[in-house]
């Protein structure tokens, strides 16, 4: 790879749904960012943002409909293999293998990258160790609890030491526990120099894990800064009053979720006013 | 990785779920085969003694081994495909996993066409080995049907993935299954010759896959004249069967 290049490198992408008999649906309409060494990049957004598409055309699985993804200096249309070879990806859905064990299963996706079983062994044990499923080893996946399962995924993805990760909204449908878990392990992924794309829709998840945070919305990226840099140039340091019960108010700092509702919001506005 | 490693490695995870519940494996691939060749090559064939086949006399249980290897492949590689892989892509999402690692989507589907197709031929080669075994077909003749087994296996297969991918529910499954592998099974010319049907459905039999099939593995098994029209049939299915199903799954999974 070009030795100064980012790890991932979105340019101008743009994807469109084909629609029988109709127009094709723009679902991601040119987004552009890079994520450096160690960074942590968040992609917030409602559902049906086009997070997940994204997500989709960066690891490559949907064909991009114009525009660039580059890997660790490889194009990911052009050559999946080589550019997905530095990958993990913990998808949206559970894509766990029903049919192994959760040790066999790091296992056998490591195989997936190339990697001889008794080469990854150890890594995978460390893994487990790591994310508290090493008691689990032996047992089937439909045993583990939803927790489990989603940990299980982001240490799967783990298994090839990738050098970027991909997380489509890894904390959605988790309990508080599980979620702090996994913030604790992104904030490990950052240390140990990881590229981390994280989409999420929860405002204190991207504040607190996410050195840049994009805010997408019908597939357009509103803005993209740091999240306290996007709090002080969108709404200001002010603190922000609200009631929040009829005749109750408080003031509290401005986060990003005024930020996310002010972009957002001034939208949808200016669409009704046309 | 190569792409042929790429493959191999989804084939060994699709081999290695099989090994794993062997009894499964064994009971679903040969109880089927071994039930058919009892009950019609044992009991009915006993009842109805020989039969002749252009000119070549055959005894029925002769006839119906080769006819039961076919419908093996078209069994095993079908349900295989259809089911297995509607499992694999719609509950278990494996496709969708393996397709952001190092192996891409195409290799998935060739690895599931041809994992279908190995399974099948070889449930089939044992229905052949107890043809040879009951003195029944020539050594030789099922060596040759080897090649036969696994092109006829992975056209079924790329016809079970076809289904897989266009079916919207796994109930779906069983539209193909009853209109259009059942009538296989029972008018292609497994169980009787297909001189004994009126002319117009010896047309239909003919233009569909299995008759083919049985056609040349008792050709290969038996010595039976060989149809030179079974090589065409075969390959025209095979050339439509392999490339739609893979582009079906694909345009399935990738929007």
């Amino acid at each position: 790879m070009v030795a100064s290049e980012p790890p991932l490198i979105v340019r101008n992408l743009r994807k469109e749904y084909r629609v029988p008999g109709g127009q094709p649906l723009r679902a991601v309409d040119g987004i552009s960012f890079e994520i450096q060494k160690g960074e942590c990049f968040g992609l917030l957004g409602p559902n049906g943002a086009g997070k997940s598409t994204s997500m989709n055309c960066i690891t490559g699985f949907y064909p991009a409909t114009a525009g660039e993804i580059r890997l660790m200096g490889y194009d990911v249309f052009r050559e999946p293999r080589k550019a997905r070879q530095w990958l993990g990806v913990c998808s949206q859905e559970d894509t766990l293998d029903s049919d192994f064990t959760v040790f066999d299963q790091m296992i056998r996706y490591g195989t997936y990258f190339g990697r001889k079983p008794e080469m990854v062994k150890p890594r995978a044990q460390a893994l487990l160790d790591r994310f508290g499923l090493s008691e689990k080893s032996a047992d089937l996946v439909e045993s583990l609890s939803g927790g489990m399962r989603r940990r299980l995924q982001v240490a799967r993805a783990l298994i090839a030491d990738p050098e970027v990760l991909v997380l489509d909204e890894p904390t959605t449908g988790m309990d508080p526990e599980v979620r702090r878990v996994l913030w604790d392990i992104v904030g490990e992924c950052r240390e140990r120099n990881l590229a981390i794309l994280l989409s999420t829709h929860y405002m204190e998840e991207a504040q607190r894990l996410c050195d840049r945070v994009a805010i997408l919305h019908r597939g357009k990226i509103l803005d993209c800064a740091p999240p306290q840099q996007l709090i002080s140039r969108q709404i200001g340091e002010e603190m922000i009053e609200e009631e929040i019960r009829p005749g109750v108010r408080w003031k509290r700092p401005s986060n990003l979720e005024d930020v996310y509702l002010k972009l957002t919001g001034k939208r949808l506005e200016n669409e009704s006013e046309r | 990785m190569t792409a042929l490693g790429a493959i191999r490695c989804v084939w060994l995870r699709h081999f290695d779920v099989y090994r794993k519940s062997l009894t499964y494996g064994i009971v679903t691939t040969f109880a089927e085969p071994l039930l058919y060749l009892f009950s019609f090559g044992f009991g009915l064939g006993s009842m109805i003694g020989t039969v002749k086949l252009s000119g070549v006399e055959l005894t029925y249980r002769q006839f119906i081994f080769a006819g039961i290897a076919g419908q093996t492949l078209l069994f095993q590689a079908f349900f295989e495909a259809a089911y297995g892989s509607f499992v694999r892509m719609y509950y278990q999402r494996i496709f969708q996993a393996i397709a952001v690692t190092a192996i891409t989507l195409s290799e998935v589907l060739w690895a599931e066409i041809i994992w279908d197709a190995s399974k099948a031929t070889f449930s089939a080669s044992v229905v052949m080995m107890i043809g040879i075994v009951m003195g029944d077909f020539s050594r030789r003749g099922a060596i040759l049907a080897l090649p036969l087994c696994f092109a006829g296996a992975t056209l079924f297969a790329a016809l079970g993935l076809l289904v897989a991918a266009k079916s919207r529910t796994i109930e779906e499954i069983s539209y193909p299954q009853y209109l259009l592998v059942f009538p296989m099974f029972l008018f292609c010319g497994v169980f009787f010759p297909l001189t004994m049907l009126p002319v117009y459905l010896q047309w239909l039999a003919w233009a569909l896959p299995l008759t083919s099939i049985v056609s040349l593995m008792r050709t290969l098994t038996l010595g039976t004249p060989l149809q030179p029209q079974v090589f065409i049939v075969i390959i025209v299915w095979l050339a439509i069967l392999v490339p739609w199903s893979r582009q079906a799954m694909s345009r399935r999974l990738i929007k």
